[in-house]
């Protein structure tokens, strides 16, 4: 029996509807997301914090552009200023592509 | 018969436990999960086309998305605007590209393809029910005016966005 198959490749972000807490440092929220990277054709995904006319917001996580491998599950957290968090409308991840991947994945959660 | 009968009871109190509860804890929550099912490939069906059409001898791009909450994301599909590698090109490369759904997990996500929106190269659907879609892209480049491409290898990307509502 022959079987032919193609590769699947996921990327998945969650939550869906993240909320912001207060941080250990006054006037800096938190907020914690998980990335899930099934792709093999990418190894990194890139972060942005936007408002609702997709402007950029300014934000500090470990990193703005994470490393992960096959299968990685990661978790990051996401600082935001007091005086930026009404304006935080989305946080969206962006898979960076390597020479020769036809498909770029975003996924945005957004804050209500 | 007492005797035994606490005999009974000592053994009975000293078995060994056979079973045990062994609990199965689970979150679920909202999700969008964005699954490349099919990689696209360009066609070359004269020197002034490429295009990924099967009837040009392409391939269609197919992307998957999986959402585990009704009406909660938008699902947007960009057609390239660009190549993203290609031989050097001297002349300008007009798009063409369109999106639509090809297959579904539920009979009601028929109504994605009637309402959806597109502006640009950009189509928008309104994922209303739970369960997974599939997309198909095709996209088409035409060089210059009646100009052949040059030789080589040429890549363009398809754009798949998960915004939450």
């Amino acid at each position: 029996m022959i079987t032919l198959s193609a590769p699947v490749y996921s990327h998945e972000m969650t939550p869906t509807y993240p909320i912001f807490t207060d941080s250990f440092m006054a006037g800096i929220s938190v907020t914690t997301m998980n990335l899930f990277n099934k792709r093999t054709d990418v190894s990194y995904y890139e972060i942005g914090v936007f408002t609702k006319e997709w402007e950029p917001i300014p934000f500090v996580s470990q990193y703005t552009v994470i490393p992960m491998e096959y299968l990685d599950t990661v978790a990051f957290d996401v600082y935001v200023s007091n005086l930026s968090l009404g304006s935080v409308e989305y946080i969206c991840s962006v898979s960076q592509l390597a020479v020769g991947s036809t498909v770029s994945s975003k996924i945005c959660s957004r804050v209500k | 018969m007492k005797k035994l009968l606490l005999v009974s009871l000592i053994l009975a109190s000293n078995a060994p436990a056979f079973a045990e509860e062994t609990p199965i804890t689970g979150n679920v929550q909202t999700r969008c999960l964005i699954t490349t099912d099919t990689n696209g490939v360009f066609g070359n069906p004269s020197p002034t086309k490429l295009s990924t059409a099967s009837t040009d001898g392409g391939v269609v791009p197919v992307v998957r998305y999986d959402v585990t909450l009704a009406d909660a994301y938008l699902a947007k599909v960009t057609t390239p605007t660009a190549f993203s590698s290609s031989p050097a090109l001297s002349d300008s490369v007009s798009w063409t590209g369109s999106t639509a759904v090809t297959k579904t997990t539920d009979a009601g996500m028929s109504i994605y393809e009637t309402n959806k929106v597109t502006y640009g190269q950009t189509t928008q659907f309104d994922l209303t029910i739970a369960g997974s879609t599939w997309f198909s892209s095709e996209s088409a480049a035409l060089y210059g005016v009646n100009k052949s491409f040059p030789g080589g290898s040429y890549t363009a990307v398809i754009l798949a966005e998960c915004i939450a509502k």
